[in-house]
């Protein structure tokens, strides 16, 4: 067992587990170890009584967005669960309610937009933070930003560009609406509204999540007259024609310009002087749901500093718990883009934005038809 | 049931086995019977037309009339026209000004492209006509978003068209993410849908008719205006309806190929409900944006015997 998994304090469970392993191949009694966990209390809240996390729950997820062998290990680990993804997540706020809605789903994969709105519709299931003891080794500043569940992941928006082609160094929204129009037709910017406009807000000297319409209008103004010089605005491969210089500038999520400049080393990535917004992602409960239990084993399961690890492996994610690291691939751990601590100072996450979500809407079409 | 038996006037003597006795059955068993039997059949097209047709439409006509409360996404039936107040905007008519443009540049450019094409396929011995037909249909078993996305690929800075554009005019060919690059793909996505119909209109023609023309002294171009065109009238006019409604719609080659640059009412219809969540507006564009659509049909209904006649 691992420094770090010592230093959660689980070594009553390391003997359980090998008391049911044994049990397992010693005696071929498949159920054994399930029912071992029933009897056995646990100090890290990892798994509670097996019989209330028996059964089947549902998850809503991007596709591919999951430790490679978390689940399994899971179910591997508690007989009798399941965790059955849907790959149905939604990046709008209104899709994930509508889905949370459904009455489908038993946790979800949402923002911190999302799930503020739905916790203000009353869709959220309050967790039970004893059953999840590994919430401490997320960083204080990501549950902070996200207090409805558990955060998984995050993404700041930043810049990626080509100083081989840009000519000078970028070091601010500033010298991104300044050189627009002089690399006309090559710069790129990212097709979601919170990213886009929060961004944009920070350019003007505003907080990224403002409600003010004032400030709204501002941004509007200051999106439609770099509109003709943009390329795209992009929601997927955001940043792949940095690669090529068809791009030269990119408004650009972390994980993207990281990916990118493994295949493109001539990429740089920008930490804006006047700052960046964020998203942080993670994992809510639904409050339909009849599996809360289970819901909150798995949780706190995957956070499981190795298993958490996986995770961030298997996705190249911007990570949020810096006990992770020692079990993170070095591509990963040692990119300064996205290991947590020296990248979230001058980070603003986006949060719910209550009533002002429409009037961001309005202004986000606007924008996009212009 | 005696009398139904017994026949009489107006029933039908059915032949039976000679041992069997000769039994009638009346108009009217018959006329039940085929009421009943033309009932089954319609029953299961009427039945899905009305349960994902007829049963939608009223539902988003009802919800046009609605109003959300966009936090809770709770919807209320205040029978509130402001919806449609809302569609007046400028965003939105020149959004849809855009979007009827786009639709009658696209459809032009099929009926360009389509007519000599399934002229030139009528014109074929008849095997080849199935040859060529093939390759008009075949990209349709293909997933038309790899289609449209396999367009990205063709038209990006430094891909093949901009490359064949530098080596033979000097200059470069950058339409991607542009209304151009959308235009190219609708035309591409619809034009076997403007094909199909006028080669069925011209491939009745019988052939001797060009011949007649040249022996008139018609030359090609003469006979292509004077004879082909006509006649291929009425499959033009089912092309252009065909073409022109779904690109009036268009969402998904805009999202793909216009960068997000240049809207369509089709995206802001689907941002509406999927993004908003703000349903009763999306309906109102729905049923606005049909609206349209059924005027422009009718029109055209009304205008096609003078285009045929003529």
């Amino acid at each position: 067992m691992s420094q770090v998994s010592r230093n959660a304090g689980d070594s009553a469970l390391t003997r359980r587990e090998l008391l049911s392993r044994g049990a397992v191949l010693g005696l071929g009694l498949p159920t054994a170890a399930a029912l071992l966990d029933a009897c056995g209390g646990s100090s890290t809240g990892k798994s509670s009584k097996t019989n209330s996390i028996a059964g089947t729950a549902v998850m809503s997820n991007y596709p591919a967005w999951m430790g490679s062998h978390v689940v399994a290990d899971f179910e591997r680990l508690h007989r009798g669960s399941k965790i059955k993804q849907i790959t149905s997540a939604s990046s709008s706020i209104a899709g994930t309610v509508q889905q949370l809605k459904s009455g489908t789903y038993d946790f979800a994969l949402a923002d911190a937009s999302a799930t503020g709105q739905a916790d203000a519709i009353g869709l959220v299931a309050p967790l039970d933070w004893s059953k999840i003891p590994n919430i401490k080794f997320v960083g204080k500043s990501f549950r902070a930003g996200f207090p409805h569940g558990i955060p998984t992941d995050y993404g700041k928006v930043g810049i990626g560009y080509r100083p081989d082609l840009v000519g000078e160094k970028i070091s601010s929204w500033h010298d991104v609406w300044r050189l627009a129009p002089k690399f006309s037709g090559k710069v790129v910017f990212i097709d979601i509204d919170r990213d886009c406009m929060g961004s944009t807000l920070k350019y003007l000297g505003h907080s990224g999540n403002s409600t003010v319409p004032s400030q709204l209008k501002a941004c509007r103004d200051a999106l439609v007259s770099i509109k003709p010089h943009l390329q795209a605005f992009l929601n997927t491969n955001v940043g792949q024609g940095l690669q090529d210089g068809s791009t030269v500038i990119a408004m650009d999520w972390d994980y993207d310009v990281a990916f990118n400049k493994q295949k493109q080393p001539k990429i740089e990535w920008v930490f804006p002087t006047e700052g960046m917004v964020a998203y942080i992602e993670g994992w809510i409960a639904v409050k339909s749901s009849r599996h809360l239990p289970l819901v909150e084993s798995f949780m706190n399961f995957a956070l499981e500093p190795k298993q958490y690890a996986n995770f961030v492996n298997t996705t190249g994610t911007a990570y949020v718990e810096p006990a992770a690291t020692p079990f993170v691939a070095k591509s990963i751990a040692d990119n300064p883009v996205l290991r947590p601590g020296l990248a979230v100072a001058n980070v603003e996450y986006e949060h719910f934005l209550g009533q002002a979500t429409a009037l961001w809407t309005t202004i986000w079409q606007e924008v996009k038809a212009a | 049931m005696d009398d139904d038996l017994a026949g009489g006037e107006g029933s039908i003597v059915v032949a039976e086995p000679a041992s069997a006795s000769r039994v009638r059955i009346p108009d009217r068993l018959i006329a039940r019977r085929h009421r009943i039997l033309a009932g089954l059949l319609v029953a299961p097209t009427a039945g899905w037309t009305l349960v994902f047709f007829v049963a939608p439409l009223i539902l988003i006509t009802v919800f046009s009339f609605a109003s959300e409360n966009l936090v809770t996404f709770n919807v209320s039936f205040g029978w509130t026209a402001s919806n449609y107040g809302a569609f007046g905007g400028s965003l939105y008519l020149w959004t849809l000004l855009r979007s009827v443009g786009l639709s009658l540049g696209t459809t032009l450019g099929c009926a360009v492209l389509g007519l000599p094409l399934a002229y030139f396929i009528t014109r074929q011995r008849p095997g080849v006509q199935r040859i060529l037909l093939a390759c008009v249909i075949v990209p349709f078993w293909t997933s038309f978003l790899v289609r449209t996305y396999s367009w990205v690929n063709l038209l990006q800075s430094g891909g093949p068209l901009d490359r064949l554009a530098q080596g033979l005019t000097g200059h470069r060919f950058e339409v991607l993410y542009t209304p151009t690059s959308i235009a190219i793909g609708i035309v591409y996505s619809y034009l076997p849908l403007m094909v199909l119909p006028i080669y069925v209109a011209l491939e009745r023609v019988n052939p001797d008719l060009y011949d007649v023309a040249a022996d008139l002294g018609a030359r090609p171009w003469r006979q292509f205006r004077r004879v082909v065109l006509p006649l291929a009238r009425p499959g033009l006019i089912a092309g252009i309806i065909i073409v022109g409604v779904p690109a009036m719609g268009e969402y998904v080659i805009p999202e793909i190929l216009g960068g997000g640059k240049t809207l369509m009412i089709g995206n802001i219809i689907v941002s509406e409900f999927l993004d908003v969540g703000n349903y009763p507006f999306g309906s109102a564009l729905a049923v606005s944006l049909m609206t349209i659509l059924m005027i422009m049909l009718f029109a055209l209904r009304r205008v096609q015997p003078a285009l045929e006649a003529r």
